[in-house]
């Protein structure tokens, strides 16, 4: 609260000096660890591309930068959209005036964002040959397109025909119209990936749409050099955007430098080769003093705060889990026998040493499938079971999983007990891998890994060929059904990975979509969650918490739990 | 000569069709499928369909192979299946810094090396000679990794001599600015087996009856060295220099990823990950042709250096 307030006053006496457009001087360094995939807003679904699409297009809607929890709130419309009383229609107005940064594509001339322009967009998504990963959050929603869709057969779409799910009423008006009411509508709205586009620029660059991208945003792809730079610069046909009395973005340029070693990253940072920057794992002794009765109780290392580096936290909205395939007739299944198998190893994973070990003591147990910051989320359940190898191995001999004489487990029917765990291969895996190799050692479970690339082991996973693998999901938007739905029966072999199907979940998960957040909707959560600990079809991980520092000349420094970057608002006092 | 050449250039294709082959198989047996990081993390079997037959996966494996040969025969690779970009203007855009690096790492490397090398077999057997041994014996037993990490903490970060990193459009200023601490630490991990290899192949030539022969009519120690010693020494010298030139293309992975230059190497590594086939294609195919060219080179070298070398 105090930092907020700070942030506030800060902004408020910045913008008694006057407000002010970029400064073309003022360049904010940044880095990337992992590379960028291109700038489609249809074609990209990664982290930092996505970061990029961020600063470069404008979606109906938004974040708050300073309200938390996260609130969405109007982009490039007058004001948040009318919502029809059942809630499946909604008319946004668009403010007149903003304009695309200027390009080729334009032939010379301004040209304005229209709702035209949020039509092509979001049917793009829809488009069989762009094949958008976003896909899944726009298929079958909108009334009438699944038609013009399946018209398009592995065709292109026709932009061009008028459907009733997404119609342009006139030149800033948008009408949506749902198949059936959805309470995260807005928030799927606000993420970068649906960002307008202008049509002729994306037929314009038709071959590589990747490397051309052209919104209304408040920066312009300068330059991109894949997998090594990016640089952003402000759009001057960037609309007037006051905040708090400021004219954003304040600073003109912004280069973004991919860093994927830990060492040169933090260096980079502390050398002031870069503005801001996250902490590797490698660095966090040497920047953060960390507590070691609360590793959560973090403060700078006097050096740096000498500095006046500004240190900023966030917890990530994501859980990570370990799923075993439900289908698998070794580990799957809703046999009692089997529901023991899945919860021994459960208890005989050490989840809190791999926290202080592989986290650094930076991240938080998952209790629950919805994580902390995302509506739905519970903090007084607790649904992981407790680390005891003792009475793991008791409930395994309870149920009929006897020692044979090799000293191994044996399945109940006396049939060999092997389990294989999906795992890749880098560093970090190994540690995970002794990790388990321990609980299942303790258990006296032979474990063989199935090492292999993400594509191979999601591929391999699909086929149904997997039987335990570790996954995270990152919120798409702040709403539990995004956490939910990774365990809906009808998502099996897509989102549920564990092809968890239990008609009782799949009934409240149907009943919860029905409801806005709530304490009505909570109850029914707090019920699903309560059939995934009995039944088990993942073994709940954690949930990592970020820290991210900047020097003391930036201004306004301050993360958002689901911004990817918040450059606009900074400002450079060096 | 020209005979040869075109012998041997004629037995390159044969080669490259053993490497396409071989690249094929691979790659369709490990390589990993692209559609299942382009489909994103939540896709339909339709969407999944779709990108396999855009990327062209779902067509016959003897089709694919084919497509494969015409890709080589026209050298365009057409365009990478992660990221869009035509394969050629990737390979353009990587080459560049790749041989900004490692072309005076090489150069310089070898004269020092052979420099080196020479001075410490001339005075074999002398403390002068153990010591260098010694220090190669060391200096080759620490890996790589260390002298990069060690080198870029102290030099760059402690010291201040050099950037952390960074890479500029200016050929100038990457020569002054940005190339001189990852050359420094390449030269000091390359050094120390070049010296090692070199210094035997002199020692090897020293030996040799001729060396006493010229002992004996009176020539000096210089002439001997320069003139006879040197010239034989100087063909293995020249099949290990020949031999990495190819690799110049693949640039130096972990230095470019430490020091933050947009090269080959890099790129490769990404390729690899993404399963991005048209890219790993192109590259192979490119150091496949490089290393028989250079390899026929080497060959071509040899008769000028030793005109008793017979190419046959």
């Amino acid at each position: 609260m105090m930092k907020k307030r700070i942030l506030v006053a800060t902004i408020a006496a910045l913008a008694a000096t006057g407000a002010q457009a970029a400064d073309m001087n003022k360049v904010l360094r940044v880095a990337f660890n992992v590379p960028e995939t291109g700038f489609d807003p249809a074609k990209v679904s990664d982290t930092y591309s996505g970061a990029i699409l961020e600063n470069v297009f404008d979606p109906l809607v938004t974040y708050d930068y300073l309200a938390r929890p996260a609130k969405v709130i109007p982009n490039t419309t007058v004001a948040l959209p009318t919502v029809s009383a059942d809630g499946k229609v909604y008319t946004f107005k668009l403010k007149p005036g903003i304009y695309f940064a200027p390009d080729a594509a334009f032939k010379g001339q301004k040209r304005e964002l229209t709702a035209a322009d949020y039509a092509y967009s979001i049917k793009r998504h829809l488009d069989p040959t762009i094949n958008s990963p976003w896909s899944f959050l726009v298929d079958g929603r909108f009334a009438g397109v699944d038609a013009l869709v399946k018209a398009a057969g592995k065709g292109a779409l026709n932009y061009d025909t008028q459907v009733e799910g997404i119609r342009v009423l006139d030149k800033y008006t948008l009408q949506l119209t749902l198949n059936e009411g959805n309470y995260n509508f807005l928030q799927i709205l606000a993420m970068p990936a649906f960002g307008a586009v202008a049509r002729e620029a994306i037929e314009a660059y038709a071959s590589n749409t990747n490397a051309k991208p052209v919104g209304t945003g408040p920066y312009t792809l300068k330059e991109w050099k894949p997998g090594n730079k990016i640089i952003l610069e402000a759009n001057p046909n960037f609309r007037k955007l006051v905040i708090n009395g400021q004219t954003l973005p304040k600073v003109g340029r912004v280069e973004v430098s991919i860093i994927e070693e830990e060492q040169p990253l933090w260096l980079a940072f502390v050398n002031q080769q870069l503005d801001i920057s996250g902490i590797p794992q490698a660095a966090l002794q040497e920047a953060l003093v960390i507590d070691p009765k609360n590793p959560l109780n973090v403060k700078l290392q006097d050096k740096y705060a000498k500095q006046g580096i500004q240190l900023e936290r966030k917890k990530d909205l994501e859980i990570t889990y370990q799923f075993f395939n439900m289908q698998d007739p070794v580990v799957g299944g809703d046999a009692k026998e089997k529901i023991a198998l899945r919860r021994a190893i459960a208890m005989a994973f050490p989840r809190n040493e791999t926290i202080a070990a592989i986290r650094r003591g930076q991240a938080v147990p998952v209790h629950y499938v919805i994580p902390e910051g995302v509506a739905g989320h519970n903090p007084a359940f607790k649904g992981a079971v407790k680390y005891d190898p003792a009475a793991a191995n008791a409930l395994l001999d309870r149920f009929g999983y006897k020692v044979g004489a090799d000293g191994l487990r044996t399945q109940p029917d006396g049939k060999p007990l092997s389990i294989e765990m999906a795992t890749g291969t880098s560093g970090i895996d190994k540690q995970w891998n002794e990790y388990w190799q321990k609980a299942f050692d303790s258990l006296k479970i032979r474990l063989t890994f199935k090492y292999g690339k993400w594509n191979e082991l999601n591929k391999a996973n699909r086929q149904n060929k997997l039987q335990m693998w570790g996954l995270a999901w990152g919120a798409d938007y702040p709403d539990g059904e995004n956490f939910m739905q990774l365990l809906y029966g009808k998502n099996a072999g897509d989102a549920n990975s564990a092809n968890f199907k239990n008609a009782e979940y799949d009934r409240l998960f149907e009943a919860s979509l029905q409801l806005p957040d709530g304490a009505e909707r909570n109850k029914l959560y707090d019920a699903m969650n309560k059939i995934v600990v009995a039944q088990q079809p993942w073994i709940f991980g954690d949930t990592r918490i970020r820290s991210s520092l900047a020097h003391r000349y930036v201004k306004n420094f301050k993360l958002h739990p689901l911004l990817n970057t918040t450059w606009r608002y900074i400002d450079l006092q060096k | 000569m020209l005979a040869y050449i075109l012998r041997r250039l004629w037995q390159m294709v044969p080669t490259l069709f053993g490497v396409m082959l071989l690249l094929f198989i691979l790659f369709n047996w490990v390589g990993g499928d692209p559609s299942y990081i382009l489909a994103g993390k939540s896709f339909s079997a339709e969407t999944l369909a779709n990108i396999r037959h855009q990327l062209g996966l779902d067509k016959s494996l003897p089709e694919q192979f084919l497509i494969f040969v015409q890709q080589v025969l026209t050298l365009d690779f057409g365009t990478s299946w992660s990221t869009q970009q035509p394969v050629a203007d990737i390979l353009g855009s990587r080459i560049g810094p790749s041989l900004t690096l490692a072309l005076p790492m090489l150069l310089v490397s070898l004269l020092l090396s052979v420099i080196i090398a020479a001075i410490v077999a001339y005075v074999r057997g002398s403390l002068t000679d153990r010591l260098v041994t010694l220090i190669c014996t060391l200096a080759m037993s620490v890996s790589a990794l260390v002298y990069i990490i060690a080198g870029q903490y102290w030099l760059a970060h402690k010291l201040g001599w050099f950037p952390i990193l960074g890479w500029s459009d200016s050929l100038a200023t990457n020569l002054w600015l940005y190339v001189p601490l990852p050359l420094l630490l390449g030269l000091v991990v390359s050094l120390a087996p070049d010296i090692r290899f070199y210094r035997s192949c002199f020692v090897e030539e020293m030996n040799h009856d001729y060396v006493r022969t010229a002992r004996a009519k009176g020539l000096s120690e210089q002439v001997i060295m320069l003139k006879h010693v040197m010239r034989n020494a100087l063909i293995p010298v020249v099949t290990s220099l020949m031999m990495s030139l190819p690799y110049l293309f693949l640039g130096a992975l972990l230095l470019e990823r430490f020091f933050g230059i947009p090269g080959m190497g890099n790129e490769v590594l990404n390729a690899v990950d993404r399963s991005d086939f048209p890219v790993i294609k192109a590259i192979t195919i490119y150091v496949a042709l490089a290393t028989m060219l250079f390899n026929l080179l080497a060959d071509i070298v040899y008769k000028l250096i030793d005109p008793r070398v017979q190419l046959k």
